[in-house]
């Protein structure tokens, strides 16, 4: 009496299909589970048991072994639980061998055979699809994450009676389980709608400057840093940030959605994130939660951003190992862990957005309330490390905002407004980005610049000249050249102009920090 | 021999414990710094307690007097008492000479008229420049800046004077060898190529300790025939060099500042109290124009400076976009939201993105700089300050 269903797993962020077996042969009665389980894959054999049990299965005394294979792999999660049953009750005749193994099943019991949610559905039903498998059995809480793949049709069911009453049916009866529901699509509709309540640019007045860096990074997809005393609203701005950001495209949203499907942290009711990620973590993070980390690495807060904002408030007060953490994969756009089980790609495409005062009491240059001398200002600025620094291409100073600007009505910009400049400049890029790697005017490497930021004699002149007067490096010239070309983007304008390029030098960074080495 | 005469009085300005006071006291005992070392413990003790004439022998004792003055000679340490002729006539005057100065380079000229520009550590912009302004043409007219090496308006006045290519010197309040700030390095190696020279009342080797400033405070009084507060706040450690050169006789002046910076409090409270107003260099000049006469001096360069005042020609004829920017600029930093709203106040039809571009074109021109992004008005001379 042996039979075999198919479940699947994940291990990091890599997920795989794996087949659980069971054999009931004449011996001591037992429940044997074999296959590198970790410990609460093991516990599923009590928990089938006595599911098993109150959902009206008798289980005949017999010797009873699962194996989960491959056997090389550590099997990790609650979701075998399901997969363990099926393969039982498939082996104890009770529901037809052959439906069991054409499909996948994935799912939690508890004792009295509910089926409850369970992590890192959609990258396995993604990985289940890719392997040809149309079919799956999910708890009804999935059913909305596993029809995110095409070709995947999902029933969602609530108990492992309903699991085992849906198999004993005839083909066409059974079929009707697996229709889609009313999907997802439409949900993304309603979300839009729903802006009541939600943060805008255009409550913030004042901050001009702010906001058009703001708008640049957006735009660019650039590492942003905002510097200001407390109270100029440098949060605020921070935390607008993704309404301006183009939405996901489909290939990114899936992406994103699955880690954090992994992460357990994908919303009810919102099966597939549309929304660019926004992670604030407070300055206390230990470097693992910020990198990912565990025996077998979860996603840190870094993997997590991914394709979104990383916004570091009071960046100066984050420990600087947790800090010069992020330089390779601000650089590269993906973690690598490695851990004594192996190494682990993480993937870390995130728009850094920091926020800092610029001395110890947040008032410098403001010299009526600043008393920090040079060299408390020149420790507290060391605090961020100059590699770090040099991969910020923004660098915005925010004011203090004066009562009678707060009281006026005027506000600039709203969210709108500047969504729809960003989108239209993130159209510019994509077709002039197209049939390459690069997505953004951020992704532009030192070898690319000759090609999509091409300047004029005038151009190259002033850019001279002002290399000469501000005394700039090789990589802050490209800084300033990618910047530029997400200024012209906005614009419109096809190449990089005088006036870009003037703009792109006042969201230089190397300014601020260079200033208090000088006044030492 | 002068020279014998010397080591002894070395070793005396050096016992541990033993202060000025003491110094005369011992002087005045018996006569002479050879005949104090020669003394023994019972004699010494009558004169001071016994415990210190204990301590002074043991002292004695561990002190090699030729080798101990003989590092002082490859430090390029000069030890100047108030017996020696060198010893500046200006300390002379002053109540409570100090019994010995030490000093790195060349004391200032007797015959030279002498500024104090003294002023906050942690200045301002405005400061900065107003500083480096008085600093460099006064020593460009063959004034001595005298000041404290401190950070901030002391450093910036000395270091505008050596590009004034005049002479500074910085009176520390630690031992001569020691370069306090740490910061300030350049200056010091600075101050000594330029013919200047680093002043001390302390022993080489004394750490800038908290109760050694106002000493320090009232030898830069005492050296100056002027002084010159930049900028302080109200309390401020400036307030004693100032009270110890009115105590000297000294006349005071300020620069003035607006009223709304903090920075500017001592200043205009010292100008309320009576101070002289420094609107130019010249205020001062006129001032010492007194004191040169009786020195019987010609003020170096006094002539050929008119190049100096000469007015920026280009500067005249920027164009009138610039002119509408550069009107909005300060010498205190100002961030551009700041001037867009200014501006928007005055009725220009300013946009950002284009300010942003105007700036920079006037700081590739050099009539503007950026600090810590802000955007202040510059001057390529300084005689445009002021």
């Amino acid at each position: 009496m042996f039979s075999t269903v198919l479940s699947g797993a994940v291990y990091g962020i890599d997920s795989y299909l794996v087949h659980v077996e069971a054999d009931l042969s004449p011996g001591l009665p037992c429940f044997v589970m074999v296959g590198n389980a970790g410990s609460e894959v093991k516990e599923a054999a009590e928990r089938v048991r006595v599911a098993l049990k109150n959902s009206g299965i008798q289980i005949p005394p017999m010797h009873i072994a699962v194996n989960i294979s491959p056997g090389d792999i550590k099997k990790l999660g609650t979701g075998f639980d399901l997969p363990v049953a099926a393969a039982v009750l498939a082996a104890l005749g009770k529901i037809p061998k052959d439906v069991a193994a054409e499909m996948l099943f994935l799912g939690e019991l508890s004792l009295d055979g509910t089926l409850k949610p369970v992590r890192g559905v959609l990258p396995i039903m993604a990985c289940a699809s890719k392997a040809g498998i149309r079919r799956c059995i999910v708890p009804a809480e999935n059913k909305e994450e596993a029809e995110l793949i095409q070709e995947m049709r999902a029933a969602g069911m609530e108990s492992l009676k309903q699991v085992i009453e849906c198999l004993q049916l005839s083909e066409e009866d059974r079929d009707k389980a697996f229709e889609a529901q009313a999907s997802h699509l439409g949900l993304t509709k309603e979300r839009r709608e729903n802006k009541e309540g939600k943060p805008d640019f255009g409550e913030i007045q004042g901050q001009e400057q702010a906001k058009q860096a703001a708008l640049i990074a957006a735009a660019g997809f650039h590492h942003m840093l905002l510097v200001g005393p407390p109270g100029a609203g440098k949060t605020m701005l921070a935390r607008r940030m993704p309404t301006i950001l183009p939405p996901l495209t489909k290939e990114e949203s899936l992406e994103v959605s699955s880690l954090y499907s992994i992460s357990g942290r994908l919303k009810k009711g919102s099966a597939l994130m549309t929304e660019r990620p926004f992670l604030s973590p407070h300055h206390t993070i230990s470097p693992q939660a910020l990198s990912g980390g565990g025996k077998i690495p979860r996603p840190g807060v870094i993997s997590l951003a991914h394709r979104g904002v990383l916004f570091l408030d009071e960046l100066p007060e984050f420990k600087r190992q947790t800090l010069d953490l992020l330089r390779q994969p601000l650089e590269d756009k993906e973690i690598q862990i490695a851990r004594s089980s192996g190494f682990f790609n993480y993937p870390a495409d995130v728009m850094l957005v920091g926020a800092m005062n610029p001395c110890p009491c947040g008032y410098y240059p403001d010299r009526n309330r600043c008393r920090c001398t040079p060299y408390e200002i020149h420790n507290y600025l060391g605090h961020i490390s100059g590699p770090i620094l040099d991969r910020i291409d923004l660098c915005v100073l925010t004011h203090k905002v004066e009562i009678n600007q707060l009281q006026s009505s005027k506000c600039g910009m709203n969210s709108d407004e500047m969504k729809e400049r960003v989108l239209a400049a993130r159209e510019l890029q994509k077709e002039r980005y197209k049939g390459t790697k690069l997505r953004f005017n951020s992704d532009l490497g030192p070898g690319d610049m000759e090609r999509y930021c091409f300047l004029g004699s005038k151009e190259k002149e002033m850019l001279e000249k002002l290399s000469y007067t501000m005394d700039f490096s090789a990589r802050t010239y490209h800084r300033l050249l990618k910047v530029a070309r997400t200024i012209a983007d906005l614009e419109g304008a096809a190449q990089i102009k005088r006036e870009h390029l003037a703009q792109a030098v006042c969201y230089r960074p190397g300014d601020l920090f260079d200033r208090y080495k000088t006044v030492m | 021999m002068e020279n014998q005469e010397k080591i002894y009085q070395f070793w005396l300005h050096n016992l541990p414990g033993v202060g000025e006071q003491k110094i005369g006291r011992l002087l005045k005992a018996f006569g002479s710094e050879r005949a104090v070392y020669e003394a023994d413990e019972a004699q010494l003790g009558k004169i001071i307690d016994e415990g210190m004439a204990r301590a002074i022998k043991l002292f004695s004792l561990k002190w090699d007097l030729q080798k101990e003055y003989e590092g002082l000679k490859e430090k390029r340490i000069e030890f100047i008492t108030c017996k020696d002729k060198e010893y500046p006539s200006s300390l002379r005057k002053i109540k409570k000479p100090p019994y010995a100065i030490y000093c790195i380079g060349s004391l200032p000229p007797e015959k030279a008229p002498a500024v104090a520009v003294i002023g906050a550590r942690e200045c301002s912009e405005y400061g900065r420049r107003v500083a480096e302004a008085f600093g460099c043409r006064l020593a460009g007219r063959g004034i001595s800046i005298i000041s404290g090496m401190a950070r901030g308006i002391d450093g910036i006045a000395q270091q505008a004077a050596i590009d004034g290519g005049g002479k500074t010197f910085a009176v520390l309040g630690c031992g001569v060898d020691i370069c306090y700030p740490v910061s300030n390095r350049p200056l010091y190696e600075k101050i000594i190529d330029t013919g200047g020279g680093i002043l001390s009342v302390f022993p080489p080797g004394s750490e800038p300790r908290k109760q050694n400033f106002p000493e320090r405070n009232r030898i830069v009084a005492g050296l100056s025939d002027v002084l010159l507060v930049v900028e302080a706040r109200q309390k401020s450690g400036t307030w004693i060099t100032v009270d110890m050169a009115l105590e000297q006789g000294k006349n005071v002046y300020a620069v003035p500042g607006r009223l709304t910076d903090r920075l500017s409090d001592g200043c205009n409270l010292l100008i309320r109290q009576g101070a002289g107003i420094a609107l130019s260099p010249e205020d001062l000049m006129q001032e010492l124009f007194v004191l040169i006469n009786r020195k019987e001096i010609e003020l170096e360069g006094n002539e050929q400076d008119s190049s100096c005042q000469e007015k920026d020609c280009t500067g005249e004829r920027i164009a009138d976009r610039e002119e509408g920017v550069l009107k909005y600029l300060d010498f205190t930093p100002r961030s551009a939201d700041e001037l867009l709203s200014d501006m928007r106040r005055d009725g220009h039809q300013a946009e950002l993105p284009w300010l942003l571009s105007e700036l920079i074109d006037l700081c590739m021109e050099g009539k503007a700089g950026q600090v810590a992004g802000s955007y202040v008005r510059t001057c390529t001379k300084r005689s445009d300050v002021i």
